[in-house]
C-alpha cells in the first residue's frame, strides 16, 4: 500500500518523509542535545535554530495503551478492537512515538518491550505513513 | 498573595436550557438567546444592558457580533473565546469576563456555551477536529475517550491507582442526577451490575464512564459585585481562577510529563496561590468529568488526595451531598445531569452556592470549579458566597 504524506504547518516534515521511505526519525538539537518530539523549529532549552534527524533503532517499550472497541468515526480504515500505543524510545532520551500494535497481544504491558515496522493505516480513504509495533515474543504478519 | 480582582467579580445571573440530543426546540442560535435571557431576567438585568461575551471549546457558530440583534445589545465591548477544543477554557472563561470588568473594558459579561447536534455535529468529533494530526489519526486516535483512555491506563497500571475510584466518582454523579429533576439521568439510580458489565468504549472505559452529550445552551452573567449588589439575585462571587499549561503539558504527542495526571498541576498551584484558599477550604467540587478516571485525576492535581490516598478519598460516601467530605458534581456532572461542553457545571457552582442545588451541601460557602482534565490547556475556578 503506497501510503502518502500531507502538508504540515510544523517543524514535523522530515519525520513523514523518511517515515513513507521506511525509517523512524527524529529530531535533536545540534547544540543541546536534547531530544524534541513533536518537532521544533528553535530549540525552546538553548535557543538554537541547529534541530538535526537522526534515524533510530524502531524498538522502545509501552508507555501507555488503549484498546479500542467502539466504531469511532474516522477510524473505519482500522479493523475494532485494536490497540492504540505510546511507545518510549530510550535511543531517543526517553521521547515517545504512537502507532499501533500487530500480532499477538497476550504479554500487553506498560513496559513491555516492542519492535517496530515503518507501515501505514487507512485514514478514510487515505493510508498515511505510521508506526505499527509487535511485541517482542509475537509472531509477526498478524 | 491574593490576586487583585479576588472578589471584585460576581455571577449575578444564570440561564440553562437542556435538551435530549436531537431535540432542541430551536436551532442552536435561538437556543443560546433563550439561555442568555434567562440568566438576564433571574439577576433583573436588561438583555440589551449585557455589553460582553465570552465562550471556550471552539463555540464557532455564535460569534457574540451575531447575538446582538436578538439581545438588543447597545454596544459589544468584550468578545473572546479562550483556545483549546476541549472543555479545559471553561473556568478561564470566567477569568477572562473578570479581566474585561476588573479593567473597566466591559461591565456586564456573559459567559456561555451552546451545542446542538444538527448545527455544531458531533462534540468529540468537533473537539479532534481541533486537536487532530496525522500523528494521532496513524494511530487510530480519533476521539478524546483514546488519549484520555491512554493517561487513564497510565494511571491505573503504573501508578497503582485502584480501578474502583472510578466507580465510585461515577456512583456520586448518578447519585445526585437521579435526586435533580433537570438531570437526564433524574429518578433512575446507577445498576452497578450494568455499570459493570457495560460495553467497552476504549478501555480502561466502559460506556458509563464517558459523558454523552445534550442539545442544549447555558449562560452565566458576570459583573463587578458592586454592580452585583443592585441586582436581584443573592452574588457569588469569583475568588480565585487560573488557566494555562505548565512547561512539559499541553499538545505534545503524548509526550507529557506527567502523563498519567490531568494537567491541574501548574494551574492548581497558582489557583491555591492566588486564592490564599487550599483544598480543605472547599466545601463542594464541580469536576469536568469528561472521562470518569480524568475526574479522580483532577481531585489528585488539586491535592485533595494522592496516588498511596486516593482511594481512602475518593470513595462514594465522602463525595455526595449533604454530608461527604468533598460532595462533587451535585447536579450529577457531565454524566449524569447533562453534558453541554460542561457549562451545566458552573452553572450548579453557582446554584450551590446560593443554596439553590436540588442536591444542596448545607452551608457551603466555596466551590471549586475544575475545567477540561487532560485537555491540552486546563482552568480552574473557586467560586464563593462571600468576598474575601
Ligand atoms: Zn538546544
Amino acid at each position: 500500500m503506497e501510503s502518502a504524506t500531507r502538508p504540515t504547518t510544523g517543524a514535523d516534515g522530515p519525520y513523514w518523509q523518511a517515515m513513507a521511505a521506511g525509517r523512524l526519525e527524529l529530531p535533536r538539537c545540534e547544540d543541546c542535545g536534547r531530544w524534541h518530539w513533536p518537532a521544533v523549529f528553535r530549540c525552546g532549552s538553548c535557543g538554537s535554530w541547529s534541530q538535526a534527524w537522526h534515524s533510530l533503532a524502531m524498538q522502545g517499550q509501552v508507555f501507555s495503551y488503549a484498546r479500542s472497541w467502539h466504531p469511532f468515526a474516522g477510524a473505519e480504515g482500522i479493523a475494532v478492537p485494536y490497540v492504540s500505543l505510546v511507545v518510549e524510545l530510550p535511543q531517543a532520551g526517553g521521547r515517545r512515538v504512537l502507532g499501533l500494535l500487530r500480532g499477538d497481544e497476550r504479554d500487553l504491558a506498560i513496559g513491555a518491550e516492542v519492535k517496530g515496522i515503518a507501515a501505514s493505516t487507512l485514514v478514510g480513504e487515505t493510508p498515511i505513513p505510521a508506526m505499527h509495533w509487535f511485541l517482542n515474543n509475537a509472531e509477526r504478519g498478524a | 498573595m491574593i490576586g487583585t480582582f479576588s472578589g471584585s467579580t460576581a455571577v449575578a445571573g444564570i440561564g440553562l436550557r437542556q435538551y435530549k440530543r436531537g431535540k432542541a426546540p430551536m436551532p442552536e442560535r435561538g437556543v443560546l438567546i433563550r439561555a442568555i435571557v434567562d440568566a438576564c431576567e433571574d439577576a433583573g438585568l436588561d438583555p440589551a444592558d449585557v455589553d460582553g461575551f465570552v465562550s471556550y471549546g471552539d463555540d464557532r457558530n455564535n460569534e457574540p457580533v451575531r447575538l446582538m440583534s436578538d439581545l438588543g445589545t447597545k454596544e459589544l465591548c468584550w468578545s473572546s473565546m479562550i483556545w483549546g477544543g476541549g472543555g479545559g477554557g471553561i473556568a478561564a472563561a470566567f477569568g477572562s469576563a473578570a479581566a474585561a470588568i476588573a479593567t473597566g473594558q466591559a461591565r456586564a459579561v456573559i459567559i456561555f456555551r451552546t451545542l446542538v447536534q444538527g448545527d455544531s455535529g458531533r462534540l468529540s468529533g468537533a473537539v479532534m477536529a481541533h486537536h487532530m494530526n496525522d500523528h494521532l489519526l496513524a494511530a487510530g486516535i480519533v476521539s478524546p475517550a483514546q488519549p484520555c483512555a491512554l493517561r487513564a491506563q497510565r494511571m491505573f497500571e503504573h501508578h497503582h491507582v485502584p480501578l474502583s475510584v472510578a466507580e465510585e466518582l461515577v456512583r456520586a454523579s448518578y447519585y445526585h442526577g437521579a435526586r435533580n429533576p433537570n438531570a437526564v439521568s433524574y429518578g433512575k439510580e446507577l445498576d452497578l451490575g450494568a455499570y459493570r458489565s457495560a460495553r467497552w468504549i476504549t478501555e480502561p472505559f466502559r460506556l458509563f464512564d464517558c459523558s454523552r452529550e445534550n442539545d442544549g445552551a447555558g449562560a452565566l452573567l458576570m459583573v463587578s459585585s458592586e454592580m452585583a449588589k443592585d441586582l436581584k439575585n443573592k452574588p457569588v462571587y469569583l475568588l480565585g481562577v487560573t488557566q494555562g499549561a505548565g512547561r512539559g503539558w499541553g499538545d505534545l504527542l503524548e509526550n507529557d510529563d506527567h502523563y498519567a495526571s490531568a494537567g491541574f498541576e501548574s494551574v492548581a498551584r497558582r489557583l491555591w496561590q492566588q486564592s490564599g484558599l487550599q483544598p480543605n477550604d472547599i466545601d463542594v467540587a464541580q469536576l469536568y468529568e469528561n472521562f470518569s478516571a480524568q475526574g479522580v485525576a483532577s481531585l489528585i492535581d488539586h491535592g485533595f488526595c494522592t496516588y498511596e490516598n486516593v482511594a481512602e478519598f475518593v470513595r462514594f460516601e465522602n463525595l455526595i451531598a449533604p454530608g461527604g467530605k468533598l460532595p462533587v458534581n451535585t447536579s450529577g456532572g457531565n454524566l449524569a445531569e447533562g453534558f453541554i461542553h460542561g457549562i451545566g457545571m458552573a452553572i450548579e457552582a453557582v446554584r450551590q452556592l446560593r443554596g439553590e442545588s436540588s442536591n444542596p451541601v448545607p452551608n457551603a460557602k466555596t466551590c471549586l470549579l475544575a475545567g477540561g482534565p487532560g485537555a491540552p490547556t486546563v482552568s480552574s475556578a473557586i467560586f464563593g458566597t462571600e468576598r474575601p
